[in-house]
């Protein structure tokens, strides 16, 4: 853990006795809800020049609502926002733009076929003669802007050709072009590799040095120790502590977040049986990987990491038919496998959670007793294929109450659900199809400590019921402490193998490993 | 916007097609000689029967994500198709009338059209699955295509006089009631419970709400897609049946213009361009809105021009709603 150096001196009784000039942004007493929840009660938030404020808190404890009330994107119900000397009860987005708020989201939205320099200048193109726009000019001007951010990117280059890291800075860049004071950032690093995570962070600390604003929400409480100034925590809607971070420690942030004291999950030594569930011998795909070889026994959870580009994601879409595998030979539960199709794939007992849960795990239009049963409405249909509703039920609520998945009804809408929830439900219909094979893709992605205290323990329930799971994964705290054995992989191949329990097998050594400089012994 | 007036406004978005049928039921009551009515209403239930098996096709389409713009060429191609296997031949009838002269008999015909239909629905969802082509051109293309070989098996003739035995679906009445309405009913009743209670109906909710999470979860996107269009079909041959039946004479521009009333009604009574939304609850009021609007304006006596003027204007009004759902409904979530 390490903290910046304190930039302002304020005690928290200092801020409200002397009204200072370098407060961006003063929410007091926001407050929004909807049909049966506070959503948002009655919060205060201060955000200063220069700073960045952590907002963290679990999923569903009302930051997202926080936020869009901040971009004047929902009406509140009462309280109010001072910014740039004005004070709004109701703002609306046009105002709070204009004040100088801008918000970056978790996947950022540009028009990807334009380039750089378009995407900077966009909607103010300097135009010549009979309206030609001036591409020299436009070209200049962006690399200009970029320079005075020390932001090193190609301007002649497609926005769709630049690596997400770029295309986040790209963001943050163009918000503050628009002279933006308060720059909102959702998990910023979310999606980024671990690699570029330091640049982000460099780059957002230099905007900062320039008297920006920041809003930081992250799941990562490293990160929020890193960066972060001070933190504010929400939780079930509430302000529940604002401090600065060099007074705190994750212990007590994560205390703060879940309420009551948390002890760290830690998994039994199941003894693991003898039995091979997966063995991959020899398996290549060019471009990709080559030479896999590895097997997974009963029981057993084994990691598998890299950073992305090594060939673990796309080693994991190859076994579950969603994208070619590759030659090789691959044999489940003894027999050949083979797989072009997830369907086939679910059919031969794998099942795959995906890292992107909105595009390829839930059908957010529809309910949560749905999206369970999607994968086995074979073994719950009758007649005419008519679909036995009493049995469904049954198991639907059976899933939500061993999960504690939190839904008002079992009709709700998936997509409605917080982040947490929506992955239990991916988790249900994939436990329902009862698999002999798991391969989860960083299950844990976005979403809060509690949700995740749940998932490991379903992972650990799974397992001591014969389950064999392989968990992809970035997050190396977790893995070392959910799996037996971790493998990790570099360019396509299996470099490296760390056993639970050994004394090298701490998450310092696998984190080196991953960028391939780790040196046994 | 306080939070209840959103809420209000959207049950009212939600439940609108039963409040605006309603409110048109009242207008042409109070405005139209002749409407109210139970010979008039029935009447409209007649000519609202089969645009209705049209609509079921089309909807279960649009669930899926897809436009079905083919089906009013199937319509034409199976009446021309059937009343030439059925009729005399010209030369034996000494008229400009004829089929082929095999005359064959109608439940053979019945079930030529209603396999023929489906099988049509299937080549068309594989050619938009498998080769991967868009589905509003390739339906386009193939109504385009059924109607030209209707052209050429009718050599561009009236082909009238099918046999009574045929007829009674389009034509025979049960009591007051027509076949056609009631057969068209139990369609609605039946398609509405397989959507909710089959597993056809959860594939096809999913596949139009999220395709790759389908396909994750085991489903055949492409299976199901092909399903919805042979489902199409089939209700393409139901209808040509019944609309044969009724006019007992065909030509192969019979059927011009179905299409853009079934996307209407199915787009005013709920359903998502964008797949995976709706209801059959809302495809009956779709349906039965446009029919009294068109039922009522004809007893006024309103320029058959303006109609179609005003047919355009419902379309409008209904994307507008479904607009509005969509931005409230973000609103409250």
């Amino acid at each position: 853990m390490s903290s910046e150096p304190e930039v302002k001196g304020f005690s928290d009784k200092e801020i409200v006795n002397c009204p200072q000039p370098t407060i961006i942004l003063r929410a007091r007493g926001l407050s929004k809800s909807f049909p049966g929840v506070h959503a948002v009660e009655n919060v205060s938030l201060e955000v200063y020049r220069g700073e960045i404020n952590g907002l963290v808190g679990k999923n569903g404890a009302g930051k997202s609502t926080l936020v869009r009330l901040l971009m004047g994107l929902q009406r509140a119900d009462g309280g109010t926002v001072e910014i740039g000397g004005r004070c709004y009860e109701a703002m609306t987005p046009d105002e709070a733009l204009e004040a100088g708020i801008a918000y970056v989201p978790q996947q950022v939205s540009m028009i990807d076929s334009l380039t750089v320099a378009e995407n900077i200048l966009a909607g103010n193109l300097p135009a010549g003669k009979f309206g030609f726009i001036n591409w020299k000019e436009v070209k200049q001007e962006a690399k200009r802007r970029l320079q005075k951010l020390s932001l090193e990117i190609d301007v002649r280059q497609r926005v769709d050709g630049l690596n997400i890291t770029e295309q986040t800075m790209l963001a943050i860049a163009k918000a503050l072009f628009s002279r933006a004071k308060l720059i909102i950032l959702d998990e910023p690093t979310a999606a980024l590799p671990k690699v570029d995570i330091q640049r982000m962070f460099s780059f957002i600390r230099s905007m900062k040095q320039q008297g920006v604003g920041f809003i930081y929400i992250s799941h990562h409480l490293e990160e929020i120790f890193e960066i972060c100034d001070r933190v504010s925590v929400l939780r079930d809607g509430q302000m529940v502590g604002n401090h600065r971070v060099a007074e705190i420690n994750q212990t007590q942030l994560i205390q703060m977040m879940v309420g009551q004291s948390v002890s760290e999950f830690s998994r039994a030594n199941n003894p693991i049986s003898k039995e091979v569930v997966l063995s991959i011998e020899n398996l290549v795909r060019r471009g990709h990987y080559e030479k896999i070889n590895m097997s997974i026994r009963k029981g057993e959870v084994v990691g598998l990491t890299g950073l992305k580009g090594s060939g673990s994601e796309a080693l994991a879409a190859g076994l579950f038919g969603l994208e070619y595998l590759g030659r090789g030979t691959v044999k489940l539960n003894g027999k050949a496998f083979i797989a072009r199709t997830p369907r086939q794939a679910l059919g031969q007992r794998l099942a795959y959670l995906p890292a992107d849960r909105h595009r390829f795990g839930i059908v957010g239009l529809r309910s949560v007793k749905e999206n369970i049963t999607y994968s086995i409405l074979k073994r719950l249909v009758r007649l005419f294929m008519i679909i036995n509703d009493r049995r469904e039920t049954e198991l639907v609520s059976s899933f939500i109450k061993d999960l504690g998945i939190v839904t008002h009804s079992i009709e709700q809408k998936v997509g409605l659900l917080s982040g947490g929830n929506q992955q239990k439900v991916v988790f249900s219909k994939l436990v329902a199809t009862k698999p002999s094979l798991l391969i989860l893709h960083e299950p844990t992605q976005g979403i809060d400590v509690d949700a995740k205290t749940d998932i490991f323990r379903v992972i650990d329930d799974l397992s001591s019921q014969g389950v064999a799971t392989l968990l992809i994964s970035n997050e190396v705290r977790e893995l070392s402490v959910i799996c037996d054995r971790i493998l990790v992989m570099c360019e396509g191949k299996i470099t490296y193998q760390f056993i639970k329990g050994d004394a090298e097998a701490i998450p310092e050594n696998i984190l080196l490993a991953i960028e391939g400089s780790y040196e046994p012994g | 916007m306080s939070q209840v007036r959103a809420k209000i406004l959207l049950a009212l978005l939600n439940g609108m097609i039963w409040v605006v049928l309603i409110l048109i039921l009242l207008f042409f009551s109070l405005a139209a000689d002749g409407f109210f009515s139970t010979s008039n209403f029935i009447n409209i239930l007649l000519h609202a029967s089969i645009l209705g098996v049209l609509v079921l096709g089309q909807a279960i389409c649009l669930l899926s994500g897809n436009f079905d713009l083919s089906a009013e060429g199937t319509v034409s191609l199976l009446t021309v198709l059937a009343a030439w296997l059925m009729l005399p031949s010209r030369e034996a009838q000494a008229s400009q009338l004829g089929g082929i002269g095999w005359e064959l008999s109608p439940f053979l015909v019945i079930s030529l059209m209603i396999i023929t239909g489906t099988l049509i629905g299937a080549l068309v969802g594989t050619t938009i699955t498998r080769l991967r082509m868009n589905n509003f051109i390739v339906t386009l293309a193939f109504q385009l295509i059924l109607r030209g070989i209707a052209l050429v098996v009718s050599m561009g003739a009236v082909l009238a006089g099918t046999p009574e035995t045929f007829n009674w679906l389009g034509g025979g009445r049960l009591g007051p009631l027509p076949y056609s309405v009631i057969v068209t009913s139990m369609l609605f009743l039946l398609t509405g419970l397989a959507l909710k209670n089959t597993r056809f109906g959860r594939e096809l909710y999913a596949v139009g709400g999220n395709p790759h999470a389908a396909r994750a979860s085991g489903f055949n996107p492409e299976m199901t897609i092909t399903k919805a269009y042979m489902v199409s079909g089939l209700m393409a041959a139901l209808a040509a049946w019944m609309l044969l039946g009724r006019l007992e004479t065909t030509t192969s521009t019979l059927g011009r213009g179905l299409t853009l009333e079934t996307v209407a009604a199915a787009v005013i009574g709920g359903v998502a361009l964008t797949g995976g939304v709706g209801t059959i609850k809302g495809v009956l009021g779709g349906v039965l809105v446009l029919s009294v609007i068109d039922n009522g304006l004809n007893l006024m006596d309103v320029n058959p021009f303006l109609i179609q003027g005003v047919r355009g204007l419902i379309i409008l009004v209904a994307l507008l709603v479904d607009a509005q759902k969509i931005h409230y409904g973000r609103y409250l979530a």
